[in-house]
């Protein structure tokens, strides 16, 4: 027997990333594609061998560390969740003018159905946008094998390739089978001769787009081999890609007459419109089950030789993610018996507060505060984390939560239209995120905003991830040119309480930009002693050295 | 044409319970007895207190899907009595409800338990465990998880030899005496019911 490891499907891209010899892993938390930096990371730290694994402040700057990597000539994976791509924009578009060097991997994580996401956003758009291939496994040996694939295209087409996959796939845990581990090579640097390759100046960009574009063809050509026509002898087929390959494949085996139905499965992009035309050729009538967003529906439909069903027509719901059950609806199979579900109304249990979290005795005083200056009709802006969560009954204690590091910024915007008082929640993960600049533009504009700083000293919501934030907060808030004055920092505990009310309240009565910084270990964190050690290093410097 | 089942198991409980824990065990197991085994989750928000659910699927065949469909589970495994209520409906008509009696009510609208008890024992196939004295009789404060695993062993083609491996290679870091508990409590739970069951 093969020796094989469980693993889940975002694991498997991190375990193969270090078995194709990357020399760094890059990426910053969030939920579907923590666990595939942190399986790279695992195995980087057992190696030692060189490698590294590096959280980065951001997406932005994790891509922009990896595309550092790739110039030396060196592999490297490069993880986030799909609206972590939203971030790295700039960075990962202007990465197809510039090329690679050593092969670029991008996972990313979508979330349909949005399990813990503000948006169910398709990255298979982001790929075509950016003119890049996107691979899209559908098991967890996919996963693995296709991270593979991926590494050579990029280094063959010298393009970063995006390894698309979904919540389910990401969190689906079973046997891999792993290869033998390579070990890092560096093609060295880019020869003198395409050095202004990486130099997008006017000219030079102008160049590379016309290279990109006449790459296409052979990109297509690269990608072609993991699509299939699966022929049948039905006029009505099935157009397949990521899950919807995955619970059609399962299908087949319960229902051997759905082997009639002439299939197009689809594991990268772009597709190749010959394959589409020969398929459709087949068929009078085509259902779609592809994750998130109607990609392969609309160019099916648009060819307007086959009627084509899907989300578009409703044969599918609009939003939210496949399952067998969508698809064995849509395919006019019959419901399995079951047990009778209850008559009993079960109220959701929705997620909350760990016991004895701090940032619960944080909301408790600045709600007090906040009632204490007289605010009746208080808005406050909120961020993405752990403290999301005060978003519900019975706290509703945050107004508005948008995307990473907005609180700040919209906090500012709302003081500029004359809101009072204008109030901001951050974590400090996010803070260091992408609240930075954004605080920058508060002192600046002078207004009467007061930032709310939650600083657990993790990253809580992804699994208690180092913050690159640590011990940085209150140097990072002056150095963004806050008034020493205007900087409070506390300890949200119970025994504080009235000492933390008054805090707030002088913060929401100063008239100028003001920050508080709640610091409280995550409750999460010190159960495990993730900052043991750090600390304890911590004291024993300051015992040795003059420590401010 | 006779084409393999595939068998499913649905696991539920509240966010810190250890649902997951049980499932990756499970999950183990059932690769040890050398099928073909494919285990789902959902991270994130639901690990703080909120309601949990993972899902196992095995067969002789390799699986690609790793969701269940109503109807498509053969045991559910709840280690939380209205957490159980949820999932009824994903259960075979010849499946089975194995379940803890021991409710987590820091929620807002839990239904008077009676009712929930009620509902519980009027699904066919139901069997409640009151883990709270288990884990009484035992001393042993965490022992309701592995006692239903024990009694779910009863519905798998998994071998005696192979849960005692998985489960000690689980709790090996914890040490001997946990690991001991542990056995002990899967031992309890399995000894609940009696005769092996054809799934």
């Amino acid at each position: 027997m093969v020796q094989s490891t469980l693993a889940l499907g975002v694991e498997a891209v991190g375990c193969a990333a270090f078995d194709a010899g990357i020399k760094g892993a890059f990426g910053y938390p969030g939920t579907p594609s923590t666990e595939g930096f942190e399986a790279a990371e695992l195995l980087i730290h057992g190696a030692g061998d060189g490698r590294v694994a590096q959280w980065a402040a951001n997406e932005k700057v994790a891509y922009d560390l990896a595309m550092g990597v790739s110039y030396t000539g060196h592999r490297t994976l490069v993880t986030m969740k799909h609206v972590g791509l939203n971030v790295a924009m700039d960075a990962y578009t202007n990465s197809a003018l510039t090329g690679v060097r050593g092969g670029l991997v991008l996972l990313v994580a979508d979330d349909p159905g949005m399990h813990s996401s503000q948006n169910e956003q398709d990255s298979r758009r982001l790929a075509e946008f950016a003119w890049l291939p996107c691979l899209e496994p559908s098991t967890v040996q996919e996963c693995y094998d296709f991270t593979f694939r991926a590494f050579k295209l990029s280094e063959a087409l010298q393009v970063p390739v995006m390894l698309r996959i979904v919540t389910r796939l990401a969190h689906c845990r079973a046997a891999l089978v792993r290869r033998e581990t390579q070990a890092p090579t560096s093609l060295g640097l880019a020869p003198e001769a395409t050095v202004q390759d990486w130099v997008l100046i006017p000219a030079n960009a102008r160049r590379r787009y016309v290279d990109l574009l006449a790459k296409q063809p052979r990109l297509m050509a690269e990608t072609t081999p993991l699509n299939r026509l699966v022929p049948g002898t039905a006029r009505r087929g099935v157009a397949l890609a990521g899950m919807g390959r995955a619970y059609f494949g399962q299908l087949l085996h319960e229902n051997p007459a759905l082997v009639d139905l002439p299939r197009l499965e689809i594991a990268a992009y772009p597709v190749d419109p010959a394959l589409e035309l020969a398929f459709l050729a087949q068929v009078d009538e085509v259902m779609v089950f592809e994750e998130d967003y109607p990609v392969l529906e609309e160019r099916l439909g648009l060819r307007g030789t086959a009627r084509v069903r899907g989300r578009l027509d409703g044969t599918l719901p609009r939003t939210g993610e496949l399952s067998p059950r969508l698809l064995k609806d849509a395919l006019g199979l019959e419901a399995a018996a079951r047990k009778a579900a209850t008559n009993l109304e079960l109220p959701v249990r929705a997620p909350r507060f760990c016991d004895g979290c701090g940032h619960v005795d944080a909301y408790g005083a600045m709600q007090e505060a906040l009632r204490n200056v007289g605010a009746s009709d208080a808005r406050v802006f909120g961020d993405i984390g752990c403290y999301t969560l005060a978003a519900q009954e019975p706290m509703a204690a945050i107004h508005a939560v948008v995307e990473m590091g907005a609180s700040i910024s919209m906090a500012v915007g709302a003081a500029l239209a004359g809101q009072t008082p204008a109030v901001a929640v951050i974590g400090d993960s996010t803070f260091g995120h992408s609240g930075l600049p954004a605080l920058l533009t508060a002192a600046d504009a002078g207004v009467n905003v007061t930032v709310v700083i939650l600083d657990n000293r993790v990253v809580g919501m992804t699994g208690q991830q180092p913050s690159q934030a640590l011990d940085q907060v209150e140097r990072m808030v002056l150095g963004m040119g806050i008034p020493d004055d205007q900087l409070q920092v506390l300890l949200p505990v119970p025994k504080q309480h009235d000492a933390n009310v008054a805090a707030v309240e002088a913060a929401l009565r100063h008239p100028g930009p003001s920050v508080v910084v709640f610091r409280r270990e995550c409750i999460q964190s010190i159960r495990r002693g993730l900052l043991k050690d750090h600390d304890r290093q911590e004291r024993e410097r300051c015992t040795t050295e003059v420590c401010s | 044409m006779n084409v393999p089942r595939i068998h499913g198991i649905v696991l539920s409980g509240v966010g810190g319970q250890g649902v997951l824990s049980l499932a990756q065990i499970l999950l183990e197991a059932l690769r040890r007895s050398g099928l073909h085994a494919l285990q789902s989750e959902i991270h994130g928000m639901s690990q703080r207190g909120g309601s949990v659910h993972a899902q196992v699927c095995y067969s002789e065949i390799p699986l690609s899907s790793p969701i269940l469909d109503e109807g498509g589970a053969d045991l559910l495994i709840a280690l939380e009595p209205l957490e159980a209520l949820r999932y009824v409906s994903m259960l075979r008509i010849s499946g089975h409800l194995i379940v803890s009696e021991e409710p987590q009510m820091d929620m807002a609208g839990y239904p008077p338990l009676d009712d929930v008890y009620a509902a519980l024992k009027a699904v066919p196939g139901a069997h409640l465990i009151d883990t709270e004295d288990l884990a009484r009789k035992l001393n042993h404060r965490q022992a309701g998880g592995m006692a239903l695993l024990g009694m779910a062993s009863r519905f798998m083609p998994v071998e005696d030899a192979i849960w005692h491996e998985v489960i000690a290679q689980r709790f090996e870091a914890k040490g001997a005496r946990i690991t001991e508990k542990n056995l002990e409590a899967f031992e309890a739970g399995r000894g609940l019911i009696q005769s092996p069951v054809e799934a």
